[in-house]
């Protein structure tokens, strides 16, 4: 394990923006507003997008599967509702910016009712076989819902080549102001923990390791007593970890927990490690002892402009607006609307784009925060501090990586691995000449793709 | 409900941390330096001073003017570069050529490279070296401290006569190891006078002690990291005391070399300037190592007393070079190439 100078577990570099957890931290988990439609993304994951499995004018039930694709990194979508398909439909996207959508007219408006669940008394993981949950995780459509959207099945796919030892939860929700996995680890402990020994199970991982930020001890206590009831306590451990950002990257987690470290261009599954979400493994548990598909998910709203700022359980496919209406609007000038964390989450222009499953968090920023930030202050020029080196928690030039973008020189860019940067943010947080070293690098990135789609090797 | 929504990158806050800030930094870290400079040689050092920073931000501003650049004096950078080009010269120094040092500074220095971050050398040593070529009696004519009358015992008659100017003690050392006279005693005398700085020198040079505080400010404020200094104070140390080791008749104690001369001063407020400097840490020690040994062996070997200056300037033209040798490696190791 990698520790600081105090002896917590963490890895090198990163930053320590205000936490701002305190707005939703202790709002339980609420039912969401109801609404007159709901837009079901068929593309809500990485890997390839579903296909519409119904038309316009079709009945579907709660839980339908109504788009799926046969790829083998791919996530089918299903019905949150018993409703009509309104129309088939570009619907805006966070991040692709529009996007093929099914549109679901709710036979009825209502608010979601809170699942019920109830681990049966003689749970027990080997009960199931490990094709039996991939299968079943498969079915239910689950992703990362901690913000990548990778296919879940894909990651805990059984007899995977190299063995996988470790399993490794991610509680450390290091985003500021997001809460929605605390209330989770609060509030569906059981839950949580019968998905994680389902993944253990199916991808045969002999360790596991729950990691969570020191800023939330109630969590800590609370998993580690449910560990404790559950009589299962020799193979998984709660990690608390220092909490800086960004400790919930699983390059970073898996640095801090077990001290190795990611090869670059790699992903965790090359040195035998799985890591997945709180949520994930809440949802995993639904899908695989419930037969439950992900079509709901709890979504912190929160921001110093929203009047009930709260942790709410809603249908996926719920606008943004309604659910900022249903938390009673806004009460400051609000100057953006962003779908995720302030560090990583994506600013929306269109109030209409739906909840994904990888939706975490609506934050509604006012005009006095934004004005902090990058592009309400003039941007000066580089004085080579050096302040994003140093905080880059992947050990890069930030600044060199961008200045060759901003100059067009992605051959530069590359020999200072501009695609080794997992776009956290750090560097445009601390950068005081204002500029905006991320959105540089996401850009070059974006450039040698398309590059690439062009001149194919 | 809504209305007026802005849409940019992650991420959507950042730290209360501007350019400005930096050097406002760097300015308070440099208050003790101007405050031993007032002390020791009165009111005309802070002319001095004055003289430079109102030159510097005013040229400035006509290279903004002429280039049809926004108005950049409010970042302090001007004011940065006319503070340290005052305490690097020497306290009797005519304001018209301090003047010209910080058109040259500013102007060929900074201006010419394009402005702030652009410039490849630190434009207040740029301004000194063109002094040092330009005049050099007057930059070598040293005023002896208002709060003392003679530190150091003459060493030859023209000394004598004037009673207003002395030399440096780096000067002194080296002629007076080439006379044989009495120079480990004084040496050893003097060495107390350096770190308060009760001696002759450049206005910010004398005294290590408020180099040192200002040095602490800057380290605690985290504006400057402590490689560069400690490089370079490291190599001075290390290459006096081999000098010293060799021939303690020849050549003077190597913790006389670090409190004498503009190597304090230097360390901390002109090879950290980033701007010139590596980014990288293990740039930052090359960096600075360089800047230590060259400067002792301009002292040691070479014809000039001091050589910080030279130093400084030869190791910001490598910077690139330095750069390129020491890139950073991903957390994750080298990607595999394919």
């Amino acid at each position: 394990m990698a520790t600081d100078s105090h002896g917590r577990t963490t890895f090198s570099r990163g930053v320590h923006p205000p936490e701002s957890k305190h707005l939703t931290e202790d709002r339980p988990i609420e039912p969401g507003p109801g609404v007159a439609e709901l837009s079901i993304l068929l593309s809500q994951h990485i890997g390839a997008p579903c296909q519409a499995a119904v038309k316009k004018g079709d009945l579907v039930q709660a839980g339908q599967k109504i788009g799926e694709c046969q790829a083998f990194v791919c996530a089918p979508v299903h019905a949150p509702v018993a409703g009509k398909v309104k129309e088939l439909a570009l619907r805006p996207h966070p991040v692709l910016g529009r996007c093929q959508a099914i549109a679901i007219e709710p036979q009825e408006p209502a608010s979601p009712t809170l699942p019920s669940f109830s681990l049966p008394a003689d749970f027990d993981p080997t009960r199931h076989t490990p094709q039996e949950i991939c299968e079943a995780v498969r079915d239910a459509g689950l992703v990362g819902m901690g913000g990548a959207g990778f296919p879940t099945s894909v990651k805990i796919q059984p007899d995977a080549k190299p063995p996988k030892h470790t399993l490794l939860v991610n509680g450390c929700e290091c985003e500021p102001y997001i809460t929605c996995d605390y209330r989770l680890m609060l509030e569906w402990t059981d839950q949580v923990l019968a998905g994680i020994r389902l993944a253990q199970r199916a991808c045969g991982a002999s360790k596991v390791f729950i990691g969570v930020e020191d800023n939330k001890p109630k969590a800590i206590d609370a998993v580690g007593a449910a560990i404790k009831r559950a009589g299962s306590g020799s193979d998984i451990r709660v990690v608390s970890l220092q909490t800086k950002y960004p400790q919930g990257g699983e390059r970073q987690l898996i640095n801090a927990v077990l001290g190795q470290t990611v090869p670059t261009g790699g992903i965790p599954p090359m040195i035998g490690v799985v890591v997945i979400n709180v949520a994930t493994a809440a949802a995993i548990a639904d899908a695989v002892l419930y037969h439950r598909p992900l079509t709901h998910r709890v979504v912190t709203v929160t921001g110093e402009a929203i009047a009930k700022a709260g942790n709410y359980y809603v249908p996926i496919g719920t606008p943004v607006e309604a659910l900022i209406e249903f938390c009673g609007g806004v009460t400051e000038k609000s100057a953006k609307v962003v779908m995720g964390g302030p560090m990583m989450g994506l600013a929306i222009a269109d109030l209409n784009t739906p909840i994904t499953k990888t939706s975490g968090a609506v934050t509604v920023l006012t005009r006095r925060q934004i004005g902090q930030a990058k592009f309400e202050r003039r941007q000066t020029a580089c004085i080579r501090c050096g302040r994003c080196l140093e905080v880059c928690p992947e050990n890069l030039s930030p600044t060199r990586i961008a200045h060759a973008v901003r100059s067009n020189l992605l051959d530069v860019a590359q020999s200072y691995f501009i695609s080794a940067c997992i776009e956290c943010g750090c560097c445009s947080y601390v950068c005081p000449a204002n500029i905006e070293l991320t959105g540089y690098i996401k850009t070059g990135k974006i450039f040698l793709a398309r590059q690439r789609k062009k001149m194919p090797a | 409900m809504l209305r007026d929504i802005t849409v940019s990158f992650a991420p959507h806050i950042s730290k209360r941390l501007s350019t400005q800030r930096v050097m406002l930094d760097v300015l308070i870290g440099l208050v003790p330096l101007v405050a031993a400079a007032g002390f020791y040689f009165r009111i005309r050092a802070l002319l001095l001073i004055g003289v430079c920073v109102l030159w510097c931000v005013g040229i400035e501003w006509v290279c903004n003017l002429i280039r049809r650049r926004p108005n950049s004096l409010w970042d302090l950078s001007a004011v940065v570069t006319g503070v340290i080009l005052g305490l690097s010269l020497p306290p009797a120094l005519p304001f018209w050529t301090a003047a010209v040092g910080s058109v040259i500074a500013i102007g060929v220095g900074k201006m010419a490279f394009g402005g702030l971050g652009a410039n490849v050398f630190n434009p207040a040593m740029v301004g000194r070296a063109f002094l040092t070529a330009s005049f050099g009696i007057l930059m070598t004519t040293w005023t002896v401290p208002a709060s003392i009358d003679s530190a150091m015992p003459k060493l030859s008659p023209a000394d004598a006569v004037d009673t207003r100017t002395q030399a440096t003690p780096l000067a002194w050392s080296k002629t007076a190891i080439k006379n044989q006279t009495e120079a480990k005693t004084y040496s050893r005398r003097l060495l107390l006078s350096t770190i308060t700085g009760e001696v002759a020198g450049s206005l910010g040079e004398t005294s290590a002690i408020a180099a040192l505080l200002g040095g602490a400010y800057l380290l605690w404020r985290r504006t400057i990291g402590f490689h560069i200094p400690a490089a370079v104070l490291l190599a001075a140390f290390v290459f006096g005391g081999i000098a010293y080791l060799i021939d303690p008749d020849a050549y003077v104690s190597p913790f006389y070399h670090l409190t004498s001369g503009a190597l304090l001063f230097g360390a901390f407020f002109i090879a950290t300037d980033p701007v010139t400097a590596p980014l990288t840490r293990r740039g930052m020690w090359l960096f600075g190592l360089g800047i230590g040994t060259i400067t002792l062996l301009i002292r040691i070997v070479g014809t000039y007393p001091e050589g910080f200056m030279f130093a400084v300037l030869v190791m910001n033209g490598l910077t690139p070079l330095i750069d390129r040798l020491c890139r950073r490696v991903p957390v994750g190791g080298l990607p595999r190439v394919g």
